[in-house]
This record gives C-alpha cells, structure tokens and sequence, in this order.
C-alpha cells in the first residue's frame, strides 16, 4: 500500500489553515494560568509561506503546537481546506498526514537508537505502507534535501552535522506527504552558512511539492527572506499581520515597528538610532488590561489601558493591526479622523 | 509524491553498508574498562561453574562424614576445608552457586520486565495515572528492603519459591521509579512528539521511540541488583525463610557454619567471601556497562 495524494478541495486561492479565536491557556495550580495562546486568528492561504514573530513567551511555539495538535486548544476551531481539524470529516490521525513539524533542535528531533532512514520511514509505516517502500521512499527524500543516501541512509543521528540533520528532519516532515509544514525555529540553530543553504533548500521544496509553511523565527532578517505574508505576536495575542514587504517598510503597530526597528543595520551610515524597546514583556499569568503592549509603548494614551484593541483590517485589505491608533473613533488622539458621512 | 512509493508489497529494498551503530561503540568503550572487564570475566567464570558444576566439583556436596568435620583448608582431599558434617566446602561452594545466582538473577530479572511495564507506562501516560501508580509503589519503597523481604518471606512461609516471590516485590518499587523518570525524560523529546506528529499510537510510540532508549538505563539498574538480591537472597537462607538443609547454598551455609566461626573461621568466612565477590563482580559489571552506554554525540 502506498500513501494516496490529498485531493484539493478549495482550489488555488483559498486558505488551507484558518484558525478561528484559538486559546491555550496553561494552569499553574492555586487558580494561576498562563496565557500561552489567548485568542489568536489568522489564515495561511495555499501555497504561501507565513512568518511568524515575536520576542521569546509571546506564544510561537505553543500556537505550532497547537495547530499540529500536540496539545488540544481550549478553546477555538482550525479548519484544514475547509473542514473542522478533528471532525467527522478530517480525523486527527489523517490531518497528521497532512500537516508535518520539523523542530529547532535537530539532534533533540531524531531518535538516536534508529538509522537516519529507519526514522524518515517511521510516518509512512505508521498510515500502512509497508516497510521496504517507506525506506525506498525514504531514501528517495534524502537524495532531494541533499543527503546522498548511499553515505547517509544508515547513519546515526549522532554522526551527522547540525545542518545535515536538521535536513533529515525535513525529509522526516515530508515523508508523510504534507500540504502544510509547521517550521519552528527549525534554522534557528544553525550557522548562517548552513541556514542560508537550509532556507533555500526549503524554497526549492515549497516550489517541488507545492507546500505552505507556517515558519516560526525570531530572525526578521530570515523570516524576511522566506515569507510571504508576516504575523506579528505579542504576549499570546497577533498585533499585526501583512504582506512582508508592506510590513516590513511600513509597520502600522508600535510594537511591530520597535520589533524591526531592533533589527541591527547592515549599513553604518544608517545606524539603528531609535532607543530599543524598554523592559521585559509583561507577565503571561496576568496581563496587563486594554492593549497588551501599552506598559512598553511610547504612544500609549488613557484608552490603551481600558480598552484592548480588536484585530482590524487596515487600508487596502490585506493588513490587520489592533492599535487604537488605527481605528478611527477609537479615543486615541493619533487616531486617524472619523469619516463624516456625506 | 505518491509515484515514489509506488510498487508491490516484494520491493526488495538494496542493503547499505551499515554504520558501526550504537553497541559497537559501547562494546569499544566497555573493552577499555579493565575492570569492568575483570568483573565480567568474573561472573562469566561463576555462571560457568555453577551450569557446569557437576563436572568440576571434586566431590558429592551432601556426602557427610562424621569423622571428617571441621577440617582447615588444604586437607588432602578437602582443599577448602570441611564443613560442620564433614562435607567437602569446595563441592558445596561449586554447587552453592547455582543456587545463589538463581536467587540473585531470576527475581530481579521478573522484577525488570514488571516494574519496566509499570514505569514506563506511568512515564509515557504522565496525568493522574502517572500519579496513582508511583504513590502505590511509593508504598512498598518506603519499607526497608530487608525487612519487606523478610516480611513477606515470613508471611508466605520457608521455601525457594517464597523468597522469590518476596524478593520480586521487594525489586518492582525500585525498578519502577527508575523506569519512570527515564521515560519521563525520553517522553519530553522532540523525536517523540514528532512521532506523534506522524499520527503513531501510544503503542507504537512506545515500542518504537521509547522501549529503545529506556531499557538500557533500566537494564543496567537491574543488573546493579542483582548483588542486593543474592545477599537478601542469602540472608533469607540464614533465618531459615529460603533454602533448607542439606541443599547447598551459600547464604544457609554462612549460617550453619557460624557455630564454628572459633573453630575454623577460615573455612567459616568462605560462603561469605563468595557472595563478596559475586556481588562485587556484579556491581562493578553494571558501572562499567553503565559509564559504557552512557553518551551523547
């Protein structure tokens, strides 16, 4: 038996993940949670890429966790191609198939008793194919991520390189044959060299198997490079997301613009002259009320403090922040003028 | 993607050369030990003596001899000695062994696939049931081992079967506990989570992911007690709870020979000696495959 192809079922254009208002909040015991996840929405569309940023405790890695569904949410739905994640139409175990991780500690990932093809050939023997096609297969992955498989097939994890594993992980994350990959910090621990062939390593894939990333970094600079559209988290919450380029030369909320504005300049003549953002992030267990990131910003106004912004489409369409400042009416004097009706 | 896989269940599948693998490097770690090396040769040498016992011993261990009781080491025809009735202390130490390392070995053995069912579970499912199960067997750890195989071999009654019993339970806590935290560790790792990723079960999970990086560790703690389950072992005999006269085993003859300690206490300290030494061999075997196995990168 062999792996069947998913069927598209949206078509080109749609989005293959949307996860509406997802919440994972973690108890600590004495009625205490942390605010991992609190709320989140966003869309991936078929066949792009998304970044995702934010400083470390803002809830990256719980929301990969959590749309790969190593921990269940609390609260909110995610809809693969248009069906419920876990429902009558899409069980977890078949979403699995479609939906693959690869972690940021390569070594960490790998099972050190198993042969590097022994591990890429686990998936496919899990969903029934039998285990000289999954190892035939497996070899095939590693010859397209870069690993000659005659060298590398029956190694150990422990005899490879961070970069050469980490390539394993990646060929272990496509033997199930995703349409989506969840990329948790999964370059952040290599040497830029080996990054940048890993990044353009992963662009060849997306193109070759037509793949969507969900990829998860605090490199702006990387995120930068791969991403098509960015969302920017903070404190468990999205506060801005948009096309990457729009983003980037125009951030829209204070704390997306002090994100980027940290970021060191490659040019000396164009130093970084803006002090850096102030303080740690607030404390996930008890947030702060109104706008999360009102303790830290430099705009923050009486109605920060009350009201929490909601995520809002700003502009053409494709950008959404959740800053008063954006939201005409709102209270905050840089808040652009409401529209008269005529 | 599919095309790749495509073909009939008889795909033969070309063998690569293999790397030298995990074992290979603990077999040329373990090698360099010396010690740990002499230890095993040790107990290879005693498990040799004790399956081949009836070859090598010079004499019948039961055949008594009032008149030859209590001779000192180097008696002709008694080269260790006689013991309280006249029989030969070399054939009854040959023939000892069989009993003592059964004792040492099999209880613990029972003991590793028990608690290793119970640990690794507890480990693997983590919650509530994790919980449940390490506080019942916390129960049983808390009692002194001595004195729960004592208890228990009092309770159920003298006899081989008994203390065999009796000292399993008294193993399961502690290979338990230690089968846990391994698991515990193992279950946080990436490589599980990515299994789980791939839709695997807890089963497969756990034969595939976990049982491969666990039961060393939880082996070579088994192996560690082996030495505690011969003394145990030993000192049930010498309360009269295991082995019962005239078989020959080395803790019943520690005792029977304690009256004679004034006497011959060169012939006395024998048993003793040999359940020193096995236990040592032990202990020291389970350090070096220990330090062996342990590695990273």
């Amino acid at each position: 038996m062999t792996l069947q192809t998913h069927p598209d079922r949206g078509g080109p254009g749609t989005p293959l993940l949307q996860a509406k208002t997802l919440t994972k909040h973690f108890p600590l015991g004495g009625g205490a949670v942390v605010r991992a996840v609190d709320g989140v929405d966003f869309a991936v569309m078929k066949g792009e890429t998304l970044g995702v940023v934010g400083e470390s405790g803002c809830g990256k890695s719980t929301t990969a966790r959590v749309v790969m569904q190593l921990i269940p949410q609390d609260k909110g739905d995610m809809l693969f191609d248009g069906e419920i994640v876990g429902g009558q139409a899409l069980t977890l175990k078949e979403y699995r198939r479609q939906a693959q991780m690869v972690f940021q500690d390569s070594y960490a990932s790998l099972n050190p008793r198993l042969t590097i093809e022994d591990s890429i050939a686990f998936g496919p023997t899990v969903h029934g194919v039998s285990k000289a096609n999954a190892i035939l297969k497996a070899r095939d992955l590693l010859q397209r991520v870069g690993l000659d498989p005659a060298r590398f097939a029956a190694r150990y994890p422990h005899e490879l390189s961070g970069g050469q594993r980490q390539r394993v992980n990646i060929a272990r994350a496509l033997a199930l044959g995703p349409r989506l990959v969840i990329l948790d910090e999964a370059v952040s621990a290599l040497d830029k060299s080996v990054e940048a062939q890993v990044l353009n390593l992963l662009a060849d894939l997306r193109e070759e198997f037509g793949l969507t990333y969900i990829f998860i970094s605090h490199d702006l600079n990387v995120v930068r490079f791969i991403s098509d559209r960015v969302m920017v988290m903070y404190l468990g919450e999205v506060v801005e997301i948009g096309p990457v380029e729009e983003l980037y030369d125009d951030p829209r909320h204070p704390y997306t613009k002090a994100l980027l504005s940290a970021m060191p300049s490659m040019d000396p003549d164009n130093r970084t002259m803006e002090a850096p953002l102030a303080g740690d992030p607030p404390n996930p267990i008890n947030p702060p009320e109104g706008c999360r990131f009102h303790p830290r910003c430099p705009h923050a106004q009486t109605v920060c403090a009350k009201v929490k912004p909601i995520l809002a489409t700003v502009g053409e369409g494709a950008r959404q922040v959740a800053c008063h400042m954006q939201v005409p009416g709102s209270g905050h004097s840089h808040a652009p003028a409401l529209e008269v009706a005529a | 993607m599919s095309a790749i896989a495509q073909g009939n269940a008889a795909v033969i599948v070309p063998p690569l050369a293999k790397s030298p693998g995990y074992w290979a490097g603990v077999w040329r770690r373990f090698k360099t030990d010396k010690v740990a090396v002499g230890a095993g040769l040790v107990v290879l040498a005693i498990i040799l003596m004790a399956i081949f016992a009836d070859y090598i011993a010079p004499a019948d261990p039961t055949r008594s001899s009032m008149l030859r009781r209590l001779r000192p080491i180097g008696t002709p025809g008694y080269p260790l000695g006689a013991d309280e009735l006249g029989r030969d202390m070399l054939s009854r130490l040959i023939f000892g062994a069989r009993l003592s390392l059964f004792m040492g070995v099999v209880p613990v053995f029972i003991a590793f696939i028990i608690g290793s069912v119970i640990g690794v579970a507890a480990g693997f499912f983590g919650g509530k049931f994790n919980t449940i199960t390490m506080r019942t067997v916390d129960v049983f750890y808390a009692f002194p081992s001595v004195l729960l195989a004592i208890a228990l071999s009092g309770a159920l009654g003298a006899g081989i079967t008994n203390s065999l019993l009796s000292l399993t339970i008294v193993f399961i806590p502690p290979i338990a506990r230690i089968a846990e935290s391994v698991t515990t560790q193992v279950r946080s790792m990436d490589y599980v989570e990515a299994a789980r990723a791939s839709g695997a079960n807890a089963l497969t999970i756990i034969r595939v992911h976990v049982l491969g990086n666990v039961l060393g560790p939880i082996f070579v703690y088994a192996t560690s007690l082996i030495s505690v389950s011969m003394i145990l072992a030993s000192g049930l005999s010498f309360l009269g709870l295991g082995t019962k006269p005239p078989t020959p085993e080395w803790g019943l003859m520690l005792n029977t020979l304690r009256t004679a300690i004034y006497v011959q206490p060169w012939v006395a300290a024998l048993p003793g000696a040999a359940i020193f030494i096995t236990s040592i061999s032990f202990n020291l075997l389970s350090d070096g495959l220990r330090s062996a196995m342990d590695v990273k990168g």
